[in-house]
């Protein structure tokens, strides 16, 4: 299946046409079709060529290589161009990641093209998490920590429609495909899991649906151009059958009136103060799917916003309501050197390591001092001794207090990657607040006819046993019964209050 | 998951004062809810799921107690005005204080008083009966007090309410000590059925039940260990019939060969790392759709049960010693029976009947493997036994060497112990392979020893099938929440994975991860370019991954890009008209953390770097460059 989506199956190489992900840096992926053009491109003659801070990447060296390969930087004959030397120069300059990350020397990998020394990237295949953090943001997007939790708790599974407003820079709607892909349908009859994805902007409902195609993600989510607030969520008439819904829109609780089982009525929306949805057809139709628990995400920065939408949620029978709030924290792991003895690099701390350290250092310099008070006359041949012992030190990594200091003798032959203390710390920023995310469930209706029905299959009255907890007074009472002989239905002995799953009985 | 409460379901019973009760629907039994009371389990049964009931009281000419299904605005009906006084306080200009706080106390928690033999309701802290009975001894005022005192002060209003309470002086005669105080919210008899899917499992086991059995994995960290290993439905078998075709054709996969994988395609298979008896597989199992038995599937059986108890047929059982595998003149069995006695028999050895590939397709082949080659979860074990205990919720029992064979995880889930994968040659089952026998042989046993062979073979076909795939690697994905150390898992674990593919290991402490990721420090990972040890320099790529580590590189660290380790937390949320705030408590304990990282192919050639910010090594670079 070669239109299979890279975001669902990458395959096992890179390949002409596919999404890639180039990574740069922990913070820096640039998003690439990989073309196979031959020929020059943009004055290129090796063909289209990425430019980034570590040296040139001619597509063709990216292509027909496993995922995850490291690719070194090439020497492109820029041509007209002329931006060789530049290039090579601009490399590495606040790289923080990349630069010390292994790069290896000549590549096998492509005919003409000559390695260069500038660099190297990664290159990966797409994932909704990678893509998330490259993606073009046309709008304020979902992140990992947000939209995992939220695809967990609306129960958006293989084989799930998924109903999704609005689409805005598609974050969202990668991850949610992911969720609910469970095969690309092989007919119009082939019901598979899908994301009905609505976006009011016309400019951004282009954009989202071209970068569906660009993904291979047709078939497997529908964008419409919408006003969700007034127009709600039927696509040519028809119901999605949605079980699982996401709303990231300004005005959740506009949204949703048309998601209900059936038609809301005028005192249920007048009550919350909403304008009654403008007839489109004269039956109305539910965007649900009917025989289903529906889970529903709304995700609105503003308490206010929360406030509004559950009263609304309230008043149309949603149930479990519940708000929180996600905080995430990302942390560096790294390496404290603290101690006379360190060596002399970015981000080490000279001052002394423990009282030991910091009582040989003053007693050093104690000594000094004396000599220099006991020996006036010599002062400026001492006062130059002193200044160029502690020079000595510094560079040798105080070489006498080292020496001196019991414990830390380790410390010079350690390698540099190994001394300090492990510590971590929270990134240097966070996020403190995303958004508010209002979880509710609407329970699917049961009709009296089912009741009935249901009734029948399973009739009541010739219960032989119970199960659940019993409270003391019902075991009492049991006991008793079986004390004295009564040949009731209920005598079946009582499990434990939480029976096990060991006691499973498949019958 | 199904859309209504399946007989023998494993589900949840919320109760009146929030606790939880798992338990497996059985038909035909009552359901006691305790003090709360009891009903017919068959109430329940082939209805929906997250429906709030309320027990009724026993009609004269009934035994039993019959279920009022409770309709959402009567479960709002306080909250709901209260909001709308809230609403009318706010558009008077000057707001009274705190208006819409009368109605309930701060938190909606309520007491009530139980009559525990009758389970009536005697008193509770809701304001109509308080109003009507308070006034013997307490007085608004101090009622009202008693109210905002603190989120106990409802005990002691009901205490002292309890000995004003018309209903108890009528009884004077019983104890007071029969009378429960509960601190519940105002419906005494009202539950819910929810269904154990992964969220709620998690939720109870974290809550009520043993937090530590699932290493404190809280559900933000679940997800997202989901996300970063990118798990999701990893495509269908090359060779096998679609997921949603009802009972899979017998014979249709009579390849002795392994398939070869379409060479556009990776098929997902992901490498589960679990010691938490099996929740973080039967999570992922639950993103790749192959938790619970498909709707197709629970047809074919449903209609299976069905045609068996017309015919009377009382094979149901499932033997585990079948007797005619290899006898092609045995009669077509009844599908179900058939598919659990199907029989492998060595794909390799030479002297394998030809004659098989010739029988009719109702014949289950002695090789038969009977796992996908996609969407599979690889589960690596410590213990002998892996521990997937939660899969017993889900209808599997992975003890049993005949798991239920239509549940999707018997194709999809595979299990290995460590020794299995890194030493198989001591393994007892892998290393001994069945002796050669003609069928003529096999055929002139007696049946036990025929079965005895035949279980034998069939279990050494598994796992040979089992190590040998494994060990090939090509892993689209690797999760972890393990109590070992990740370092040594890593090791053995990340020769395993496909280029590009990710990895995300959760400890419910940091330090493991920290260690973890220091081994990929940039330092670290500069001094290996620069100067990669002697012992790794001159070999080739393939063995530079299998490299067991020395002290100063603990792992290759040019085989892990991005190591990053984040952790998550949840706030819940009070809202309420007028009283909206984060909730006052939650849970403490361990934190949680996740270490993501992708797995990448170095360069092939000599390493060279370029240390940070310093240019000088630019020149050294030069060189390589020809
Ligand atoms: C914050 S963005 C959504 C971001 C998206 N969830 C993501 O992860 O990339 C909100 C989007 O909703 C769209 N929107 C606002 N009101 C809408 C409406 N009534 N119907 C449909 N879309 C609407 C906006 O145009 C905007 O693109």
């Amino acid at each position: 299946m070669s239109t299979t989506s890279p975001f669902l199956d990458p395959g096992p190489l890179t390949t002409p046409g596919a999404l890639a992900l180039v990574h740069l840096s922990r913070d820096n992926v640039l998003p690439i079709y990989l073309s196979k053009e031959s020929g020059t491109v943009d004055g290129y003659t090796e063909g289209a060529v990425i430019n980034t801070r570590f040296g040139s990447f001619p597509h063709s060296t990216l292509i027909g290589q496993p995922w995850g390969s490291q690719i070194r930087a090439s020497i492109v004959d820029t041509g007209s161009r002329g931006r060789k030397r530049k290039l090579a120069n601009v490399v590495d300059v606040d790289a923080t990641g990349n630069d010390t990350e292994a790069a290896a020397s000549s590549t096998s990998n492509t005919k003409d093209v000559k390695t260069a020394a500038s660099g190297f990237i990664h290159i990966l295949p797409p994932t909704p998490e990678i893509w998330t953090s490259s993606l073009p943001h046309r709008t304020q997007v979902v992140y990992t920590p947000d939209y995992s939790y939220i695809l967990h708790r609306i129960r958006a599974r293989p084989g799930a429609q998924l109903i999704e407003a609005g689409s805005g820079s598609g974050s969202f709607t990668h991850a949610a495909t992911r969720a609910v892909y469970n095969g690309y349908p092989k007919d119009a009859k082939d019901k598979r899991g899908k994301v009905w994805s609505f976006e009011f902007n016309h400019d951004r409902y282009l954009k989202i649906r071209e970068e569906v195609q660009d993904h291979h993600l047709d078939g497997i989510v529908q964008v419409t151009n919408r006003d969700v607030y007034n127009d709600g969520f039927l696509v040519d008439g028809e119901s999605p059958e949605a079980e699982c819904i996401f709303l990231d829109v300004p005005a959740p609780w506009q949204a949703l009136p048309h998601l209900s089982r059936r038609k809301p009525t005028q005192s249920q929306l007048a009550s919350s103060g909403l304008e009654y949805p403008k007839e489109t057809s004269p039956e109305w139709k539910s965007p649900l799917r009917a025989d289903r628990t529906v889970h529903i995400c709304t995700f609105s920065p503003c308490i206010e916003q929360v406030t509004k939408t559950v009263e609304v949620m309230r008043r149309l029978g949603w149930m479990e309501i519940e708000m929180v709030e996600v905080a995430q924290r990302r942390i560096n792991v790294l390496r404290e050197k603290v101690g006379l003895n360190m060596p002399l690099e970015r981000g080490t701390n000279q001052s002394p390591r423990n009282v030991v350290e910091a009582i040989t250092k003053l007693k050093q310099i104690d000594g000094r001092f004396k000599e220099f008070h006991k020996d006036k006359q010599e002062t400026d041949v001492k006062m130059e001794d002193a200044d160029a012992e502690k020079k000595r030190g510094d560079q040798h990594g105080d070489a006498n207090v080292v020496e001196n200091s019991a414990d830390s003798g380790d410390s010079l032959t350690m390698k540099p990657w190994m001394a300090g203390r492990l510590i971590h710390r929270t990134e240097g920023e966070i996020k403190t607040h995303t958004s508010y995310l209002v979880f509710a469930l609407l329970p699917q209706e049961w009709s009296e006819e089912q009741e009935a029905a249901a009734f029948e299959k399973w009739p009541c009255g010739k219960e032989h046993k119970v199960i659940g907890s019993l409270d003391k007074e019902t075991r009492k009472q049991e006991k008793r019964d079986m004390l004295r002989g009564i040949k009731d239905k209920k005598i079946a002995a009582a499990k434990g209050p939480d029976p096990a799953p060991k006691k499973s009985k498949t019958g | 998951m199904h859309s209504l409460v399946e007989p023998n379901a494993w589900v949840v019973l919320r109760l009146p004062s929030g606790n939880l009760r798992v338990l497996q629907v059985a038909p035909n039994t009552t359901t006691s809810l305790g003090k709360y009371g009891s009903f017919p389990t068959n109430l329940i049964i082939h209805r929906p799921y997250n429906i709030t009931y309320e027990l009724q009281d026993r009609k004269p000419d009934e035994n039993f107690n019959r279920l009022r299904i409770v309709p959402a605005a009567e479960l709002y009906a306080d909250i709901l005005s209260s909001d709308a006084d809230t609403r009318t306080a706010e558009d008077a200009t000057p707001v009274p204080d705190a208006e819409g706080d009368d109605d309930a106390p701060p938190t909606g928690i309520e007491y009530s008083l139980v009559d525990s033999d009758s389970g009536t309701v005697v008193a509770t802290t809701d304001r109509v009966e308080i109003d009507a009975s308070a006034r013997q001894t307490l007085t608004i005022e101090e009622i009202e007090a008693l109210k905002k005192d603190g989120t106990d002060a409802g005990r002691e209003l009901i205490t002292r309410l309890m000995l004003s309470h018309t209903a108890i002086d009528q009884k004077t005669e019983y104890s007071l000590a029969k009378y429960k105080l509960l601190k519940t919210r105002k419906y005494i008899r009202r539950f819910c059925v929810l269904p154990l899917d992964i969220p709620m499992l998690n939720y109870w086991t974290l809550e009520d039940k043993d937090a530590s059995k699932i290493m404190d994995m809280r559900e933000e960290m679940i997800a997202l260990l989901g996300c970063w290993a990118n798990v999701h439905f990893g495509g269908s078998d090359p060779c096998e019939a679609q997921p949603i075709a009802k009972i899979k054709q017998e014979g249709e996969d009579t390849s002795m060969v392994e398939p070869e994988p379409v060479q556009t395609s990776c098929p997902g298979r992901w490498l589960v790392v679990d010691d938490t008896s099996g929740l973080l597989v039967a999570a992922m199992a639950e993103r790749m759709g192959i938790l619970y038995p498909s709707e197709a599937d629970r047809l074919a059986k449903e209609q299976r049960e069905a045609k068996s108890s017309k015919q009377g047929d009382s094979t149901g059982g499932r033997q585990p010693a079948p007797k005619d595998g290899e006898d092609t003149q045995a009669p077509a069995k009844p599908t179900d029976e058939a598919e659990a006695k199907r029989e492998p028999e060595d794909a390799a050895q030479p002297t394998s009947p030809k004659a098989t590939h010739k029988r009719p397709p109702e014949h289950r082949r002695d090789d038969y493997i009977p796992y996908a080659h996609a969407n599979t979860i690889t589960h690596i074990h410590p213990n002998s036994q892996p521990n997937l205990s939660f899969l017993r919720y889900y209808d599997f029992d992975i003890t049993n060497p005949n798991p239920n064979a239509h549940h999707p995880l018997s194709k999809h889930l595979m299990t290995l112990s460590w020794l299995q994968l890194l030493e198989p040659d001591l393994d007892s089952t892998y290393s001994s392979p069945p002796p050669n026998v003609t069928p003529e042989e096999i055929y002139s046993w007696k049946t036990n020893r025929r079965s005895t062979f035949h279980r034998k073979r069939k279990r050494w076909i598994r796992t040979r099938h089992i190590i040998d795939t494994t060990r090939k690697g090509e892993f689209s994905g690797l999760v972890v929440a393990s109590s070992m150390d990740p370092i040594s898992i890593m090791r053995h674990t990340v020769p395993l994975l496909a280029g590009g593919a990710p990895i995300a290991i959760y400890s419910p402490s940091i330090e493991p991860l920290t260690e973890l990721a220091d081994c990929y420090s940039l330092a670290r990972r500069a001094a290996w370019a620069t100067n990669t040890p002697e012992e790794v320099a001159g070999k080739t790529l393939e063995e530079q991954e299998q490299w067991a580590g020395n002290e100063e590189f603990p792992l290759n660290p040019a085989l892990v890009l991005g190591a990053s380790i984040q952790t998550s937390r949840v706030r819940k949320w009070q809202v309420l008209p007028g009283r909206t705030h984060p909730l006052m408590s939650s849970r403490g304990g361990a934190e949680g953390y996740v270490f993501t990282a992708w797995k990448v192919k170095p360069a092939e050639g000599k390493v060279e770097a370029r240390g940070h910010l310093r240019s000088r090594k630019r020149k050294v670079d030069d060189q390589s460059a020809a």
